[in-house]
């Protein structure tokens, strides 16, 4: 198809009809587009004949790369056409797995020819002859949606359905470590944007029959493959159906370009910010996941797989909990945990202590948060305000700039702006501690989504502490904990285990316990097969 | 659908419920109210036996709700006593409910205004804490349930954390010498402490909800028993740190415990905010409890099974106007003893009323065995 753009219009006119002799005669070497445009046109001999992908054609024809390729079966004179679409199908392996079996290698056992041709002639050139994997045989109406995946479509003359030949030739990027979710120790895979390219990867991973997937097609006008995946005899039942039911029941789009519209159709409560689903590009977390029982949701064009259900605890944590040894996972898991609080609270604690209750701190830490304060003009809630969304622009814009400027701009915003400000009597010194420390710790919370959570939660603790002290900060703690109780994903509680309370799920929760301790799947999801470690004897 | 759609509870969630029910303004409070009775040392033991006793009742409730599977006291009474006298209970039950939430959210704003918030108007902290409360109650008794469990090892940590800092001016010798009366001003102790374990009559509806109601009369010993071991613990460390002297001359006592704690050197040196904290959220527990109570009281009465929600946000003007009643904090705590006879009315008189009725209809033989 080299010269496939050169040719086209030519191409696209339909029965042109070849002598058998000739075609025969001319050698596979020569690539079929081109010998195609040297063969004279043989008049309006055979009219008559009308390919079915003829209307395709002149509906879509002049506007898409369609080609078509009439050819006869070697020795016959029965017509065939071969219809594919030039940007996505592999010519090579059309030449060579399709034109090559049918030009140069066709018999048919019998004595048929083109007068009594077989009625089976499908069948036979699909198991006889056609030296690719994925053969279909469609209706000649529901052609258009292989062809715009990239498949070829044969059609021979007589048939009533049509060939449709996997030809897909998918470009996709390299695989790559994954950038949002980086580890010190751990596979440095992660996904790439193409659904078959994962797909493969947890095949490799996951080398078990039981491994299901289920495909569908999302998008009205699109028609992205999505693909369900789960692990058979571990999996809820009840969960897969729901997830399925809901993706059934999504709204149709035109177009889903990103697994994280999936995650907001399917969600059951849009009024919260915290994710109901689990975005990820780590094959490695996906695996876990599946094994514990969660379903996996995959869309072809991102690299983000959808986790769900979702628990508060799997916001704060890494694949590397589990590859580290247990004792310091356990510890980091704990800092994350305390990280979150800071995150949360910290600028309201903060602001409570200094507006409301001075009594509460120790004297001379009063003392000298009150001297840092002098002459800064404003309260401190307005204060923590203003520095807290100074930062969050900081970071915006470090996040949308190239890496180098990127890092110029924090440097800058940080320091510079930070250290003037104190200058300039504007913030406390304080504050800007504060602040900062608030950030970091937002930082090490490893789901790109649940920080941004706790980013967003940090601005109405600080208003409820501005309004009511400490007080309020209990009060808004208190809301928290009632919206989280109250959340569900995909029917589990968001804050199980630790309400309702599945005490041996503990094991993998603020702590991650050794290995051999845990020895069933999380209790929380009831999957059918609850023990995950068998001791070695029992193996046997 | 990984959880139970009906609105289920498990063992371990009713003993939650039942212990979250339970403590509240007593763990502020009770150690004077004990030792005002006593005069002695000897109220921690007066606070055992009371908690024996409320073990008792509340097994003996447990049972008796047995004896009406998967029906609330709103439901059972109604089957028993008819429509017209079954209604009048269930408002009756409605009634103690709505008085002990705003019992609860005044005591609460009572105690905030007084520690944390003496600027704010009392109207403010009452009516976030009602909000809050009708936020949870809409979800049901499940979500309920589950923040209480939430909550539980909060409180736990952060209590003990307070009450062990005292420890460092803790005195045996405040405590000693053990019954130096005799029995009678710790049995004099009993009638106040058995009154703190407010909280039993929850047995009247909970086996209702659980998913294995055998399971009740476990979970309310239980339960009770986790709100004895803190209500003794605190009255041992306050009277302890504090003496006899000093308590009963105290509104609430354990916060100044916590207030004459100090640890230098450590960020904090003064640790009642942790323990107001606690005590928030665990007063939090009872009011949104009792909320819901009164909310499902209501829906029966009314039966209309649609209008939880509306009566839910109904409620809200009338306990927040009835936490307005008492004008003084002497009256408040006049209305936590009208309490305490209005449970003797719901857990005694009208149990005994409706057993005696269902006998005579010949209503139990069906279901005893």
């Amino acid at each position: 198809m080299t010269d496939g753009r050169k040719s086209k219009t030519s191409r696209i006119r339909k029965a042109r009809p070849l002598s058998p002799k000739k075609l025969s005669a001319t050698e596979p070497s020569a690539s079929p587009g081109a010998r195609e445009d040297e063969t004279p046109s043989g008049g309006g001999a055979n009219q008559a004949f009308v390919d079915p992908f003829q209307r395709l054609i002149e509906e879509k024809g002049t506007r898409t790369e369609l080609r078509t390729r009439e050819f006869y079966l070697r020795g016959t004179n029965i017509r065939a056409v071969l219809l594919f679409l030039n940007e996505l199908a592999d010519s090579k392996m059309i030449n060579e797995h399709v034109l090559k079996p049918l030009l140069i290698n066709f018999r048919l056992s019998d004595e048929a020819d083109g007068a009594n041709m077989p009625s089976n002639l499908l069948d036979i050139i699909k198991d006889r002859f056609l030296t690719v994997n994925d053969v279909i045989k469609v209706a000649v109406s529901d052609v258009s949606s292989h062809i715009f995946h990239g498949n070829a479509a044969l059609w021979i003359e007589g048939a009533d359905e049509v060939l449709v030949i996997n030809t897909k030739n998918k470009k996709s990027r390299k695989f790559a470590e994954p950038l949002t979710e980086a580890l010190v120790r751990g596979p440095r895979l992660g996904f790439n944007e193409s659904l078959q390219d994962n797909l493969a990867i947890l095949r490799q991973q996951v080398a078990n029959p039981n491994l299901s997937v289920i495909t569908k097609h999302v998008g009205q006008r699109t028609k992205k493959e999505l693909a369900i995946v789960y692990f058979a005899g571990i999996v809820n039942e009840d969960l897969l159906q729901e997830v399925e039911r809901r993706i059934d029941n999504m709204i149709e789009l035109d177009d889903i370009p990103e697994s994280g519209y999936i995650e907001q159709l399917i969600e059951e409560n849009h009024m919260t910010l915290f994710p109901q689903l689990q975005s990820t590009e780590r094959p490695d977390r996906i695996v876990a996941a599946l094994l514990e029982g969660r379903v996996v949701i995959l869309l072809d064009g991102t690299p983000f797989a959808l986790i769900a259900p979702v628990t508060f605890a799997m916001l704060l944590q890494s694949p590397e909990d589990y590859y580290e040894r247990w004792i310091p996972g356990s510890l980091i898991r704990l800092l994350r945990y305390f990280a979150a609080f800071l995150t949360i609270f910290l600028p309201s604690i903060y602001i409570a202590f200094v507006s409301f209750h001075q009594g509460l701190i120790p004297t001379t830490l009063a003392i000298s948060i009150a001297a840092t304060r002098e002459g800064v003009p404003f309260p401190s809630i307005i204060e923590s305000f203003v520095m807290e969304i100074a930062i969050e622009i900081l970071r915006e814009a470090g996040l949308r700039l190239p890496k180098p400027v990127g890092q110029t701009v924090g440097l800058v915003g940080g320091l510079v702006i930070g250290e003037a400000a104190v200058q300039a009597g504007i913030v406390s010194p304080i504050m800007v501690i504060v602040v900062s420390l608030t950030a970091i710790s937002s930082f090490v919370i490893p789901q790109y989504a649940g920080g941004i959570s706790m980013r967003v939660l940090r601005f109405g603790a600080m208003i409820c502490a501005g309004v009511l002290g400490l007080f309020g900060v209990i009060f808004y703690f208190l809301i928290l904990s009632i919206h989280l109780v109250k959340l569900k994903s995909f029917g589990v509680p968001y804050v199980s285990p630790a309400a309702p309370i599945y005490l041996s799920d503990w094991k993998d929760f603020v702590l991650r316990l050794p290995q051999k301790m845990m020895t069933r799947r999380p209790k929380m999801l009831f999957t059918q097969d609850e023990i995950r470690l068998r001791s070695p004897t029992k193996r046997k | 659908m990984l959880t139970n759609l009906q609105d289920r509870i498990t063992s371990t969630q009713t003993t939650v419920l039942v212990s979250s029910f339970i403590l509240g303004l007593g763990i502020l409070t009770l150690p004077r109210a004990v030792t005002d009775e006593t005069g002695t040392p000897d109220g921690w033991i007066s606070v055992i036996l009371g908690g024996l006793v409320a073990m008792l009742a509340g097994s003996l409730l447990a049972k008796f709700s047995q004896c009406f599977p998967g029906k609330t006291f709103y439901q059972y009474s109604q089957d028993i006593a008819g429509k017209w006298i079954g209604n009048i209970i269930c408002l009756y039950g409605v009634g103690y409910f709505t008085l002990l939430a705003s019992f609860e959210v005044r005591a609460m704003a009572e105690v905030t205004d007084f520690f944390l918030l003496p600027a704010t108007p009392k109207e403010v902290t009452m009516g976030m804490l009602l909000l809050a409360s009708a936020y949870l109650v809409v979800g049901g008794l499940n979500a309920v349930a589950r923040l209480y469990e939430g909550f539980l090892p909060i409180t736990v940590i952060l209590f003990f954390l307070v009450l062990f800092m005292g420890f460092k001016e803790f005195d045996v010798d405040h405590l000693r010498p053990v019954l130096s009366k005799g029995w009678l001003p710790v049995l004099q102790g009993v009638k106040t402490t058995s009154l703190s374990y407010l909280g039993l009559e929850t047995m009247l509806f909970l086996p209702a909800f659980m998913d294995k109601p055998r399971d009740s009369v476990k979970a309310v010993v239980v339960g009770i028993g986790i709100s004895m071991f803190f209500y003794v613990l605190t009255v041992i460390i306050v009277i302890g740190v504090l003496t006899v002297d000093d308590v009963v001359t105290l509104t609430f006592p354990t916060i100044d415990l916590a207030r004459s704690v100090e640890l230098e050197g450590v960020f904090f040196e003064r640790y009642e905010s942790f323990l107001l904290a606690v005590w928030i959220l665990q007063i939090f527990t009872t009011l949104s409890l009792c909320h819901y109570f009164a909310g499902l009281g209501l829906r029966h009465v009314f039966a209309n099974e649609n209008w939880f929600r509306p009566f839910v946000y109904g409620l809200l003007p009338v306990i927040y106007g009835l936490g307005w009643v008492p004008t003084t904090i002497n009256d408040m705590f006049a209305v936590g003893d009208l309490l305490g006879y209005l449970l003797l009315g719901l857990i005694v008189v009208i149990p005994l009323l409706l057993l005696i009725i269902a006998k005579m209809r010949g209503m139990l033989h069906a279901n005893h065995s």
